[in-house]
C-alpha cells in the first residue's frame, strides 16, 4: 500500500484513482521502487519542507512513501528522532546522510564514498537508511531517503540515485503548479506594479513610468495584495517572487 | 539504470580523442575527487569532472548574486581569460529570464545555450556551451563548460558531475566563508526581515521579539544600508530572492 497524504487519491490496492496527479504519482513510485531495489533497500520516502515559506514553522512531512501500514509511525519516528539534523543539514550541504539501525546488521555503509556523506549519530530508528538531501530553491526542498536492514552503496550508486530523487522532487514541485489556483490570477498590470515595486520604485514613481495616476497604481497592488492572500504590499511582493509571478 | 550507464560509457568514448578523459570510471572518478577533496584543491576536482564527462573547460560561478559589479561572482574557472571578461554579459540573459519557481524546475537539469557570435572560443570548441545549476544549501550555483564541437555530452553524465560538484563545493569551507561575509546580515536583522515577509508591521514584529519598535526601525534601516535597497519593498524582495527568508 502506498500512502499520499497529499491528497490520497490511492484505493487500498496502491492504485491510483482519478486524475494526472495520481498518475503522476503512480509513475513517481515506479521510479523510486526501481532506485530503492537498486541499493537492497526495503522502502522509500519522499519528505518535504513545509512551512510555506515561513522559515520559523519549517519542518518535514512525508509526501510519499511505500512503508504501507507503519507509515505513520516510521515517519513519526524519523521526523521527530532526525528531523531537526536533516534540516539543519539541508540549508548547509547537499551531502547524502547515512545511519544505523537499532537491530544489530542494521547499518548503512558508504565504503569508498564515506568522505563525500554525512552521518547521522546514534542507533535510534528501528531501521537504517540513506537519505539524500534536495535543494531545488526558495521551494520544492526535502529528502528523498531509503531504508532497510543492511544497506551497502558505492560512490557510483550514490550519485545516480541522487541526481534521480532530485527529479523526483523537480516532478513534484512542477505538478503542484499545476494545481488551479484558487485565487484568481494576476492581471498583467498587477505584476508590472508589482515588480516595479520590489524593484524598489514607490507608488509616484510607478504611476510615472506606467502613465496612470498614484490611487490607479495602489488600486493595482491592492488588488494583487488581497489576490495573493497577503495582509500588505510587502508580503504580496515577497509570495509574488516566490511564486514565481515576479523576478 | 542500465540506459544511462549505456549513456555514460558512450559519451566517454565519443572524449575518447581528448587525452584527460580517456578511460576514466566513475570509481576512479570518485577515488580523484576524495584526493583533491582532502587537498582543499577545487579546481582540481572541477577538472576531473570535467574530463570525466568529455568537455574541455569549467567555469563556477555563484548564480544568486547580482553580477552587475566585476566577477567576483566567478569562483573558479579554467575558462580563457578573454571569456570570463566577457562573462557577466554571457550569463546575464541566463539569470533575468527565468523567475524563482522556473530556477527551482531547472536545478541539476543541464542545458546548452549560443555563445555570443563575438565571444573568441579556444579552436576546436563548440560555439554552444553547458550550463547546469546546483544548490549547496541556500546558495546556488552555476557551472559551465566548454566542450570540443566533435562531441556530445551525455545528460545523465552531466547531471552526475553536477551533484559531485555540488558535493566539492559543500566542503570547501573558504566559499561557505565568502558566503558569510557577502550578506553581512545580524541574526536579528534577518529575524525583522522573516516577519516582514509575512506581513507582519513595526508595531506587530516589536510585541513578537519583544523590544521596540523604534529599535525594529532600526534593523530596518541597516539592512536597507547593507543590500543598498531604497524601499523596504525592494528589501525584502531581495531578501526573499537571496533567500535569506
Amino acid at each position: 500500500m502506498v500512502r499520499i497524504p497529499i491528497d490520497g487519491r490511492f484505493d487500498d490496492n496502491g492504485r491510483a484513482v482519478g486524475n494526472g496527479r495520481g498518475a503522476l504519482a503512480a509513475t513517481l513510485v515506479t521510479r523510486l521502487q526501481a532506485m530503492q531495489r537498486q541499493i537492497n533497500a526495503k522502502s522509500f520516502a519522499v519528505l518535504r519542507v513545509s512551512g510555506g515559506g515561513v522559515v520559523l514553522a519549517r519542518k518535514l512531512t512525508c509526501a510519499l512513501s511505500n512503508w504501507g501500514a507503519s507509515s505513520e509511525v516510521n515517519a513519526h519516528e524519523l521526523i521527530s528522532v532526525y528531523g531537526e539534523e536533516l534540516l539543519q543539514h539541508l540549508d548547509r550541504a547537499p551531502l547524502p546522510v547515512l545511519w544505523d539501525g537499532q537491530g544489530e546488521h542494521q547499518a548503512a555503509d558508504a565504503s569508498d564514498f564515506a568522505p563525500f556523506t554525512h552521518r547521522l549519530k546514534g542507533r535510534k530508528l528501528s531501521y537504517s537508511g540513506i537519505g539524500f538531501p534536495i535543494r531545488l530553491g526558495a521551494r520544492g526542498n526535502g529528502y528523498v531517503v531509503f531504508t532497510g536492514s543492511y544497506i551497502d552503496v558505492s560512490g557510483e550508486q550514490i550519485v545516480d540515485l541522487h541526481g534521480r530523487s532530485a527529479h523526483v522532487m523537480t516532478d513534484m514541485l512542477a505538478a503542484d503548479e499545476k494545481q488551479p489556483v484558487k485565487a484568481e490570477a494576476l492581471t498583467d498590470r498587477e505584476i508590472a506594479c508589482l515588480q516595479m515595486a520590489s524593484d524598489g520604485h514607490i507608488s509616484e514613481e510607478i504611476a510615472e513610468k506606467m502613465g496612470l495616476s498614484v490611487h490607479t497604481v495602489n488600486a493595482y497592488l491592492g488588488a494583487a495584495t488581497t489576490k495573493l492572500d497577503s495582509v500588505n504590499r510587502i508580503q504580496a511582493i515577497a509570495k509574488a517572487i516566490r511564486l514565481g509571478y515576479i523576478n | 539504470m542500465e540506459t544511462s550507464q549505456a549513456n555514460a560509457a558512450w559519451s566517454f568514448e565519443a572524449a575518447a580523442p581528448r587525452a584527460c578523459g580517456s578511460g576514466v570510471s566513475r570509481e576512479q572518478l570518485t577515488a580523484r575527487l576524495g584526493e583533491s577533496a582532502a587537498r582543499a584543491s577545487l579546481g582540481s576536482g572541477l577538472a576531473a569532472l570535467t574530463g570525466y564527462v568529455g568537455a574541455s573547460h569549467y567555469l563556477l560561478a555563484r548564480h544568486d548574486l547580482s553580477q552587475d559589479s566585476g566577477l567576483d561572482f566567478v569562483i573558479c574557472s579554467d575558462w580563457p581569460f578573454d571569456v570570463v571578461r566577457r562573462l557577466s554579459g554571457i550569463v546575464a540573459g541566463l539569470n533575468t529570464k527565468s523567475s524563482e519557481l522556473e530556477k527551482c524546475l531547472a536545478t541539476l537539469q543541464p542545458c546548452f545555450l549560443p555563445m555570443p557570435h563575438d565571444v573568441d572560443l579556444p579552436r576546436g570548441a563548440s560555439r554552444s556551451y553547458c550550463a547546469v545549476t546546483f544548490n549547496v544549501g541556500r546558495r546556488r550555483f552555476l557551472l559551465m563548460l566548454l566542450f570540443p564541437e566533435d562531441v556530445i555530452l551525455s545528460r545523465e553524465g552531466l547531471r552526475d558531475i553536477a551533484v559531485l560538484a555540488g558535493y566539492l563545493v559543500s566542503l570547501k569551507a573558504e566559499i561557505a566563508g565568502r558566503q558569510e561575509r557577502e550578506c553581512d546580515l545580524t541574526e536579528r536583522e534577518l529575524e525583522c526581515l522573516l516577519w516582514i515577509a509575512e506581513g507582519k508591521t513595526s508595531e506587530e514584529i516589536a510585541v513578537i521579539l519583544g523590544i521596540s519598535r523604534n529599535t525594529i526601525n532600526n534593523y530596518i534601516t541597516s539592512v536597507m544600508r547593507k543590500t543598498g535597497t531604497r524601499t523596504r519593498s525592494e528589501a525584502i524582495a531581495h531578501a526573499v530572492r537571496h533567500n535569506l527568508v
